[in-house]
C-alpha cells in the first residue's frame, strides 16, 4: 500500500557528491578515542604517576575483561536482540574452569570444552528468542538467573580449586616488556573487528539487525547469524570468566555481576544503535577502555566510587545525544560538499 | 457483502460479558491470578501461619515495594518502552530515607515526599530524552539509571543508616488488626490506576503503544502521552523505595539493582506485552506478588536455594509462552 | 461556479524532505458541493498533499485557504476544527481500542465525576454507527475487525465530524461495492461540503466526481472536467506524453516453443484464488490490476513469504516446494524476489550500495569466508553495470542515494544473484523517468538473454512496453489474459476495472 512516498521529481543533491561518505563509525571511534586520551593525559596534570605507560598497561589490562565481553554483546545488540545472561555466563566460565581444573582431563581440552558448554546455553537463548518469540531481554534474563543458581547449587556456595595454567600465564605474564594480556588485546581486536566487519558472516549480521524481513527476501536464513550471535556471547564471557579467574587466581559467585551494565554502555557509548543494524567494534573498544580508565582515574584521585557511576551515565547520555544518526548525516552532508 | 453482514456476531446478546471476559483473559491479568492462587494455596498448605494476619501482613510487606515499582514500569511498556531507571530511583530513595530519617506522621510525609520529587524528577529527565528528544529508550534509561545509581553511592558508600522508627513500625503494621498498611498503599495504586483508567491520557498511553502512527493521525500527542507514562513511572517509583526502606528499615546504596530484572519479570509475567499496547497494572502487581510468593514457597519447601533461581527462570519463561499462546487464541476466537 | 467562494484554495504549496522533492509548487481548488478527484501515480505526492491539508505536515512554501479565510492547521484536531476531516488510505484506527473508543478519539465523552464514562463513549460510538449504516458493535475490538469493516469506520469516523472539507483516501480500496459511500459522499455535498477523492479507479472517479486535477512527479499537472476529458487524456497526464508516444509495443518472437521455466496451477492463498499461468524461458510475463487485487500475496506465497493454502508450483518442470526466499533462490534456475517497498523491505539503508547488492552471494564474495568493501565493489560491477547505476554510488551508504538509484541497486541484487526466474513487483514505483527507462532496458536484456521475468506493474503503459503477455488480475483472480498483441492500454483500463474485453471493442 502507498505512503507518503516522495518520488525525485528534482535529482537530490546528495547523489552529486564527489567524496564517498564519511562513516558514522569513524566519527564515533575517534571521538571515543580522544576522549579516552585526553582523559589520560589531563590525569597527568593532577598526579605525575596517572598517565604514565605503566598506567596504560594497567588500564588495558583491567580493561581486557570488558573487551571480550562488549564483543559478544555488541554482536548480540547488532542482531537487534540484548543478552543479559553475561553476567551468569562469566561466573559459569569461571566456576567451570577452576572446578575441573585437574579432574575434567587436560586444559587443552577443558578449555574448549567449557566455551563449548557457554555456546550452547547462548545457543538456547536464542532458540527461544527466534522460535518460542520470547523477548530477548525476558529470555536471557531468565538463562541467566537459571546458571546463576545453577552455578550456585554445583558449587554449594563456594567455589573451589586453581585456575588453569594458561589463563595465569595470560594475565600475569609478560612477553619481554610487554605483557601477555596487551598482546591478547590487541590480537582479540584484530580478529574480532575482522569478524563483525570483514567476513560474509558479520555483514550478515548487519543486514539482519538493520531490517530482518529485507534480509530474509534477500536470501538469508536468518536464524543461522542470530543463533551464532548469541552462541559467541555467551562464549565470550565464559572465556572472560577465565581470564578473571586467572586474574585473581580464583572464582566468585558473583564476579561477573559487574561486567553486565558496563558491557551494554560499552556498545552504547561507541555509538552502536541499540536496535541494531549499526556500529563498529573498534568503537565499542573506545567505550570499553574510556570507562575501565574513568574507574581508574576516579580511584586514584582518590574521590567516591559513586562519582564515578553517576559520569557513567553522564556520558552515557552524552555518547546517546550527540552521536544520533541525523545529527551524524547533517555533518557528513556539511563536510562532503 | 454488504454492510448489512458486517460482524453479525458482534452485536449477538450476551457478547459484551463474554468480551470482557476475554479481554480480561488477554489482559494477561487472569493466568497471573490462576498462578498466584496456586501457589498460596500450595504455601499454605505448606506452612499453617501464611493464612494468619502476621502471615499475609508479612507476605505484603514483602512484596509491596516490586508491586508498585512494576505498577510503574508497566506504564512505559504499556506505551512502548523501557524504563530501567527503577533501580537508580529505589537505590536513591532509600539511601536518602535511611540518611535523613525524620520522626513521627510528619516527618514520614516529609520522606515520602522527597521519594516523589526523586523519582518525578528522573521521570521528567527520561520524559525528555525519550518523549521530546526521541533517544530509544532502553539506551536513555540505562543512562538516568546509572547517574541514579551513582548518587546514591555518593550520598552512602556502604550499606548503613537507620530509617525514622515512625515508618518503619507503623506502616509494616496492620490497621484495626487485620489490614497490613502495605497492602493498603497497594490497594490505593490500584484504585489510582483504576480512575485513571477512564482518562483520555490513559486512553492515549494504550494507543500510543500499540501504533504509534495511528494514533498521531487520532489527533493524540505522542509526546504528552510518553511523557505521562515515564513521569508517572518515576513517581512509582519513589514510592516503592519509600516501601523498601520502610520495611528493611536500613540504607543500602544497591538497594535498587535486584528491582532492575524482577521488575521485568513482574511485569512479563502479568501479562503486559513487552511490545506496547497491552496490559494492566494489575497484572505487574500480582505478578510481583506471584515472585515473591515463588521465593517464599521454595524457601518455606525447603528447596535449597539452587533450585530457587532455575525454578523462577524456567517459570518465568514458560508464564510468557503461555500467556502468549492464550492471548493469541482468545484474540483469534474474539474475531469469530 | 465561478465567483463563488472556494471552499479549500491551494496556491503553489511545496514539501521537501530532505534532499528529495515531494510536492513542487501544487495548486488545488475546491468549490463547495463538489466532489473533486485528485490522480496520481504511486509516488506523485497525493499522500504528502493529503498530510499538509489534513494538519498532520507543514507545507515548506505556499499558502492555503478555506472559506476565504487563511487556513495553516498546526495539528489534525486543529485540521478538525476547522473543518477539515480525513479518511486515511494508511487507516488511522488504533487497534487496541474500540469501535466506539476510535469515534471518539482524542477525547472521549466524559460523565459526572469529569473522568471517561464507557457507557457514554459507547452510547456516542453506538449513535454514529447507526447515523452511518454501519452494523458494527460499538464495544467491538478494532484489531478484531476485517479490513473492510476498518475501511468503512475509517470513513465513517470522518463523515461524523460534518465537516466542510472531506478527505478520502483511497476509501473503496477494501470495499467490495460503492454504493454506501456514495450515498455519503452524495448527501454530504448536498449539505454543502466539499469533497476531495483520490483513487485509483477511474470508473469510480467518473461516477462520482465533477472534475478532476492529475499530480505527476510532485507537480499539478492541470485540472479537467471529467464529462470531457478521456481515459487517454487523463492517462498522458499521469504518465507524460512523451512517455506514451516513444514507448512502441514490444514485439515478441513466438514465444510457445521455448521451455517452461515456472508453472503455476490452482494456487490459492490469503486473497487469490485458482491462480494458474506458465512463464516460458526468455518471457516477459506482465501482471497488472489495481491495488489489493490479490496480486501482493500471490508473488510474496510464489517465493514462500506468504503461505499457499493450495495448488502446486513447477520450476524447470520439477514439483517444489517453496519455503521461503533463500530456499527460492536455490531451486531450478534460481527465483529471484524484488519486493513492494524498497525503504522497508529492500535496502539495508547504513550499509554500501555494494555491501546492499552483493548481499544475496556474500558467501562468494571473496575468500575463506572474508570480504572488504573493494572486493564487494568488484563483484557489484557487472551487475550494477546492467542496471546502469554508476559505479561511484557502489560505496556510498545505500540510504544516501536517491529511490530511484536505490532501485537500481535492488534490482542489481536480484541480477546478481544468477536466479534466472526475477519476481518484479512495481519495479518503477515512486523512481523518476530517466530512471525508469534504465530498469526498462535492464529487464529486457535480462530476457533476451535467456532470463524470465514476472512482473507487476501499476503504470500500464509499462506493461504495454515490456509485457509479452498480460495477465489481469482482478477479485483474487486472473481476469483476462492477453497476448501480446492485444495488450494495449484502453483494452487494459477495462480489464483492470472488470470489463471484459467484449464490451469495450463494442
Amino acid at each position: 500500500m502507498t505512503s507518503a512516498r516522495p518520488s525525485a521529481a528534482v535529482q537530490p543533491p546528495a547523489d552529486t557528491r564527489r567524496t564517498g561518505r564519511i562513516r558514522s563509525e569513524t566519527i564515533s571511534t575517534a571521538a571515543i578515542f580522544a576522549l579516552a586520551i585526553i582523559l589520560i593525559l589531563a590525569s597527568r596534570f593532577v598526579s605525575p604517576a596517572l598517565g604514565s605507560w605503566d598506567q596504560v598497561d594497567t588500564i588495558i589490562t583491567l580493561a581486557s575483561f570488558l573487551i571480550v565481553v562488549a564483543f559478544g554483546q555488541g554482536l548480540v545488540i547488532l542482531v537487534g536482540g540484548l543478552d543479559l545472561s553475561i553476567a551468569s555466563m562469566i561466573t559459569l566460565g569461571g566456576v567451570l574452569a577452576t572446578t575441573w581444573n585437574g579432574s575434567f582431563g587436560p586444559e587443552w581440552v577443558l578449555i574448549p570444552a567449557v566455551l563449548l558448554i557457554c555456546a550452547c546455553i547462548g545457543a538456547l537463548n536464542a532458540v527461544g528468542v527466534i522460535w518460542l518469540a520470547i523477548p530477548p531481554f525476558i529470555m536471557t534474563m531468565a538463562s541467566g538467573i537459571i546458571v546463576a543458581s545453577a552455578a550456585l547449587g554445583y558449587t554449594s556456595g563456594t567455589p573451589r580449586g586453581a585456575s588453569p595454567d594458561a589463563f595465569l600465564a595470560l594475565m600475569k605474564g609478560s612477553v619481554g616488556p610487554i605483557s601477555a594480556v596487551l598482546i591478547f588485546v590487541v590480537i582479540f581486536v584484530l580478529l574480532a573487528w575482522a569478524l563483525q566487519s570483514a567476513t560474509a558472516f558479520g555483514r550478515r549480521l548487519y543486514a539482519v539487525g538493520a531490517n530482518r524481513e529485507a534480509a530474509r527476501i534477500a536470501g538469508v536464513a536468518t536464524w543461522r547469524p542470530i543463533m551464532a550471535a548469541y552462541a559467541i556471547s555467551a562464549a565470550c564471557a565464559g572465556f572472560a570468566g577465565m581470564m578473571l579467574v586467572g586474574y585473581a587466581n580464583g572464582a566468585t559467585l558473583r564476579m561477573g555481576d559487574s561486567y553486565l551494565l558496563p558491557s551494554i554502555a560499552s556498545v552504547v557509548i561507541g555509538g552502536s544503535s541499540i536496535l541494531g543494524g549499526r556500529g563498529s567494534f573498534a568503537a565499542t573498544v573506545g567505550g570499553a577502555i574510556l570507562l575501565t580508565t574513568l574507574g581508574t582515574v576516579i580511584s586514584a584521585l582518590g574521590m567516591d566510587q559513586g562519582w564515578r557511576t553517576v559520569i557513567e551515565g553522564a556520558i552515557i547520555v552524552g555518547a546517546l545525544l550527540l552521536l544520533r544518526e541525523d545529527l551524524i548525516a547533517r555533518l557528513r552532508n556539511r563536510s562532503a560538499r | 457483502m454488504s454492510a448489512n453482514a458486517d460482524a453479525a456476531a458482534a452485536s449477538a446478546p450476551g457478547s459484551n460479558l463474554s468480551l470482557a471476559f476475554r479481554r480480561g483473559l488477554t489482559d494477561g491479568a487472569g493466568v497471573v491470578a490462576i498462578l498466584y492462587v496456586i501457589l498460596f494455596t500450595l504455601y499454605a498448605l505448606w506452612d499453617r501461619s501464611a493464612l494468619t494476619v502476621s502471615g499475609v501482613t508479612n507476605l505484603s510487606n514483602n512484596a509491596a515495594p516490586l508491586a508498585i515499582a512494576a505498577a510503574g514500569e508497566s506504564l512505559v511498556v504499556i506505551s512502548k518502552g523501557f524504563d530501567l531507571s527503577v533501580a537508580g530511583v529505589v537505590s536513591l530513595s532509600n539511601v536518602l530515607m535511611a540518611s535523613y530519617p525524620v520522626e513521627g506522621p510528619g516527618g514520614a510525609l516529609v520522606s515520602l515526599l522527597i521519594c516523589l520529587g526523586v523519582g518525578g524528577a528522573i521521570g521528567v529527565v527520561n520524559g525528555v530524552l525519550v518523549a521530546i528528544l526521541r533517544l530509544q529508550s532502553i539506551a536513555a534509561t540505562l543512562g538516568t539509571m546509572i547517574m541514579g545509581q551513582g548518587l546514591a553511592l555518593v550520598i552512602m558508600d556502604a550499606p548503613g543508616g537507620t530509617v525514622a522508627d515512625w515508618v518503619s513500625y507503623t506502616l509494616t503494621d496492620v490497621l484495626f488488626g487485620v489490614m497490613p498498611i502495605s497492602g493498603l498503599i497497594v490497594l490505593a495504586v490500584v484504585g489510582l490506576w483504576l480512575l485513571f483508567r477512564h482518562t483520555d491520557a490513559c486512553t492515549g498511553l494504550f494507543a500510543v503503544g500499540a501504533d504509534e502512527t495511528a494514533a498521531s493521525l487520532s489527533g493524540i500527542s505522542v509526546v504528552s502521552a510518553r511523557f505521562t507514562a515515564f513521569v508517572g513511572a518515576g513517581l512509582l517509583y519513589g514510592l516503592a523505595g519509600f516501601m523498601l526502606s520502610v520495611q528493611t528499615a536500613t540504607g543500602n546504596p544497591t538497594a535498587g539493582t535486584p528491582f532492575l530484572m524482577l521488575t521485568f519479570a513482574a511485569v512479563a509475567l502479568g501479562g503486559v506485552s513487552l511490545t506496547g499496547g497491552r496490559g494492566s497494572l494489575v497484572g505487574a502487581i500480582i505478578g510481583a506478588a506471584t515472585l515473591m510468593l515463588l521465593q517464599k514457597v521454595l524457601f518455606s519447601g525447603g528447596v535449597s536455594s539452587f533450585y530457587t533461581g532455575i525454578f523462577q527462570g524456567v517459570v518465568m519463561v514458560l508464564a510468557i509462552v503461555f500467556g502468549s499462546l492464550v492471548s493469541r487464541l482468545a484474540a483469534t476466537g474474539a474475531r469469530a | 461556479m465561478s465567483g463563488a467562494v472556494s471552499a479549500l484554495d491551494v496556491r503553489s504549496v511545496s514539501k521537501s524532505y530532505g534532499a528529495t522533492v515531494a510536492l513542487q509548487d501544487v495548486s488545488i481548488e475546491l468549490q463547495p458541493g463538489e466532489v473533486h478527484a485528485l490522480l496520481g501515480e504511486n509516488g506523485a505526492g497525493k499522500s504528502t498533499l493529503v498530510k499538509i491539508l489534513s494538519g498532520v505536515v507543514k507545507p515548506d512554501v505556499g499558502a492555503m485557504r478555506m472559506g476565504g479565510e487563511p487556513y495553516g492547521p498546526h495539528s489534525i484536531v486543529d485540521a478538525r476544527r476547522r473543518g477539515v476531516a480525513t479518511a486515511f488510505q494508511e487507516l488511522s484506527l488504533v487497534p487496541n481500542l474500540t469501535v466506539a473508543q476510535n469515534l471518539s478519539l482524542p477525547r472521549q465523552p466524559k460523565g459526572s465525576l469529569g473522568l471517561v464514562s464507557g457507557a457514554a463513549t459507547q452510547k456516542h460510538g453506538a449513535a454514529v454507527l447507526e447515523r452511518f449504516g454501519l452494523r458494527l458493535s460499538p464495544n467491538a475490538m478494532v484489531a478484531g475487525l476485517t479490513l473492510a469493516e476498518r475501511q468503512r469506520l475509517e470513513i465513517t469516523r470522518a463523515f461524523a465530524c460534518d465537516p466542510r472539507v472531506l478527505i478520502l483516501d483511497e476509501p473503496t480500496a477494501a470495499l467490495a461495492e460503492t454504493d454506501w459511500l456514495f450515498r455519503l459522499v452524495r448527501q454530504a455535498t448536498a449539505a454543502g461540503a466539499a469533497v476531495l477523492y483520490i483513487s485509483h479507479r477511474l470508473h469510480e472517479v467518473r461516477e462520482l466526481c465533477q472534475r478532476a486535477t492529475v499530480l505527476r512527479n510532485g507537480r499539478s499537472i492541470g485540472t479537467v472536467g471529467l464529462e470531457d476529458a478521456t481515459d487517454h487524456t487523463i492517462f498522458e497526464m499521469m504518465v507524460g506524453r512523451s512517455q506514451a508516444e516513444e514507448m512502441q509495443h514490444r514485439t515478441a518472437a513466438a514465444q510457445s516453443t521455448r521451455p517452461a521455466v515456472l508453472q503455476a496451477q490452482g494456487l490459492a492463498g490469503d486473497s487469490f484464488k485458482n491462480i494458474s499461468f506458465t512463464l516460458r524461458e526468455g518471457e516477459i510475463l506482465g501482471v497488472a490490476g489495481l491495488e489489493g487485487q490479490g496480486q501482493r500475496a500471490l508473488f510474496r506465497a510464489l517465493v514462500g513469504l506468504a503461505p499457499l493454502a493450495s495448488g502446486s508450483v513447477k520450476v524447470d518442470g520439477a514439483l517444489v516446494r517453496l519455503s521461503g526466499p533463500d530456499v527460492a533462490l536455490k531451486t531450478g534456475r534460481g527465483i529471484a524476489f524484488l519486493p513492494e517497498e524498497r525503504k522497508t523491505e529492500g535496502i539495508f539503508p547504513a550499509l554500501a550500495t555494494a555491501s546492499n547488492i552483493v548481499l544475496p552471494v556474500i558467501g562468494r564474495v571473496g575468500r575463506a569466508g572474508f570480504v572488504s568493501e573493494r572486493l564487494e565493489r568488484e563483484a557489484a560491477a557487472e551487475s550494477s553495470s546492467q542496471v546502469d547505476l554508476n559505479s561511484r554510488y557502489l560505496d556510498f551508504r545505500i540510504g544516501d542515494l536517491s529511490g530511484g538509484n536505490q532501485q537500481k541497486a535492488l534490482l542489481a541484487r536480484a541480477m546478481q544473484t544468477g536466479a534466472k526466474i526475477l519476481l518484479l513487483y512495481d519495479p518503477t514505483r515512486g523512481v523518476d523517468v530517466g530512471t525508469k527507462q534504465s530498469i526498462y532496458a535492464a529487464i529486457r536484456s535480462f530476457a533476451e538473454s535467456g532470463g524470465s521475468v514476472l512482473l507487476y506493474s501499476s503504470e500500464l503503459p509499462e506493461l504495454v512496453h515490456l509485457a509479452d503477455r498480460c495477465l489481469v488480475v482482478y477479485g483474487g483472480r486472473i481476469f483476462a489474459e492477453m497476448p501480446g498483441g492485444d495488450i494495449n492500454e484502453r483494452t487494459l483500463v477495462a480489464a483492470l476495472t472488470g470489463h471484459s474485453m467484449q464490451e469495450t471493442a463494442a
